[in-house]
């Protein structure tokens, strides 16, 4: 018992690490939103930790099941935002690395209903006898079909890290939003105040 | 099902449901900022504010009214909302086309200040809430002069953060171009 906790512990470890690991290579030619990514997903983390701690008190013969069910929230709710951050600045991200984050998030999710419905029904209808088939049943089904997606994702090779984007694309653009700003700030007032650049 | 089970079964589905959504909805394309790869010059629709405030101020409808055509004074005013809602329309278009390019330049800037993006989704709802907020009033036949004095202001405020973040990030630029040896020292603006 003990030690199928202890190998879920190292599964969910080792899931981290893949993730963060897969939005560096995302986001590692966008220094700047990839600051910003590190930041929204430790915020959400502490956030989310906090909820789960107050909600899941008392009843310790439960700890497990909710840290496992906690581990899983605060991992889909981080995954999500960053994965939300990636759309608003429109980043492309090649279908291998989305179908593998949408992989683990997606399983998450699942482990949390199941985590918090499925083990309720469970109890109610005392089916403890067919708990441990039900259960192993309807865990290991969507974990199967994450496989068959990676699977098919990853038939071709990874692509290369993403090169960061050619100062010619800037040089190209810049002077084109320049005459429309231009154009704008004849009438404007200073609303805001940007910070200097460090050098 | 207890109150907790509840909580945690709704936030389980509502991420689903995010997870599901961000990955069949796709990247978005900004294709209204740029169309074959060059920026459009249209129109910068902020500019006629003083024209759509001066056309729904009262003083015409009430003229003509003394003069005896009210029916031409009602005509009149359906007109003009009609036009004052095309132009709160543009303006829409207008701020999100910034948002977009404010984005665009975060996405390219090595150091993007959270307390300027967090700034910048504040922005956005606030300019959503009021949009709407004078959307329906000018539907409803009142004519908030001052809100859409307001909002243009918001769409000023953001291009002019814009502006400020542009030109820092062209300094940065051309020093990098600067520095790569094959370059020659010049920035490739070639288009």
């Amino acid at each position: 018992m003990l030690a199928g906790w202890w190998s879920e512990a190292v599964t969910l470890l080792a899931r981290l690490f893949a993730t963060v690991e897969i939005l560096h290579l995302v986001l590692i030619s966008y220094r700047g939103i990839w600051g910003l990514a590190w930041r929204l997903l430790s915020t959400t983390s502490v956030v989310v930790l906090a909820c789960v701690v107050l909600a899941s008190r008392g009843r310790p013969d439960l700890a497990l099941m909710r840290a496992d069910r906690g581990y899983h929230l605060i991992f889909a709710a981080a995954l999500t935002s960053c994965l939300a951050l990636v759309r608003h600045y429109f980043i492309r991200v090649e279908n291998a690395y989305k179908v593998l984050l949408v992989g683990f998030c997606f399983y998450s999710c699942v482990k949390i209903l199941l985590d918090t419905v499925l083990y309720d029904y469970l109890l109610q209808q005392q089916q403890h006898s067919q708990y441990a088939s039900v259960w192993q049943i309807v865990v290991v089904s969507p974990y199967l079909i994450i496989v068959l997606f990676w699977g098919a994702a990853l038939v071709r090779p990874l692509p290369q890290k993403q090169q960061a984007p050619p100062i010619s694309m800037y040089g190209r653009i810049s002077p084109e939003i320049h005459l429309q700003l231009r154009a704008i700030n004849t009438q404007l007032m200073n609303f805001f105040k940007i910070e200097e650049p460090q050098q | 099902m207890n109150y907790s089970a509840a909580v945690f079964a709704s936030l389980g589905l509502l991420l689903l449901l995010a997870i599901a959504w961000l990955a069949f909805s796709g990247t978005r394309r900004n294709g209204g900022i740029a169309r074959n790869g060059r920026w459009e010059r249209q129109g910068l629709h902020i500019s006629h504010l003083p024209q759509i405030k001066q056309a729904l101020t009262n003083s015409d409808f009430m003229y003509l009214r003394d003069q005896g055509y009210p029916a031409l004074a009602k005509g009149i005013r359906k007109e003009r909302r009609r036009i004052a809602l095309n132009y709160l329309a543009c303006l829409r278009v207008e701020f999100e086309k910034l948002l977009h390019l404010a984005r665009m330049v975060a996405v390219m800037s090595p150091h993007v200040a959270v307390a300027q993006e967090v700034q910048g989704v504040r922005l956005n709802l606030e300019f959503s809430y009021r949009y709407y907020l004078i959307y329906f009033r000018l539907v409803s036949g009142i004519a908030p002069l001052e809100a859409i004095g307001n909002l243009s202001d918001m769409v000023s405020a953001l291009t002019v953060r814009m502006e400020t973040a542009m030109s820092e990030l062209g300094e940065q630029a051309v020093l990098r171009a600067d520095l790569l040896p094959h370059n020659g020292g010049g920035l490739d603006a070639g288009g």
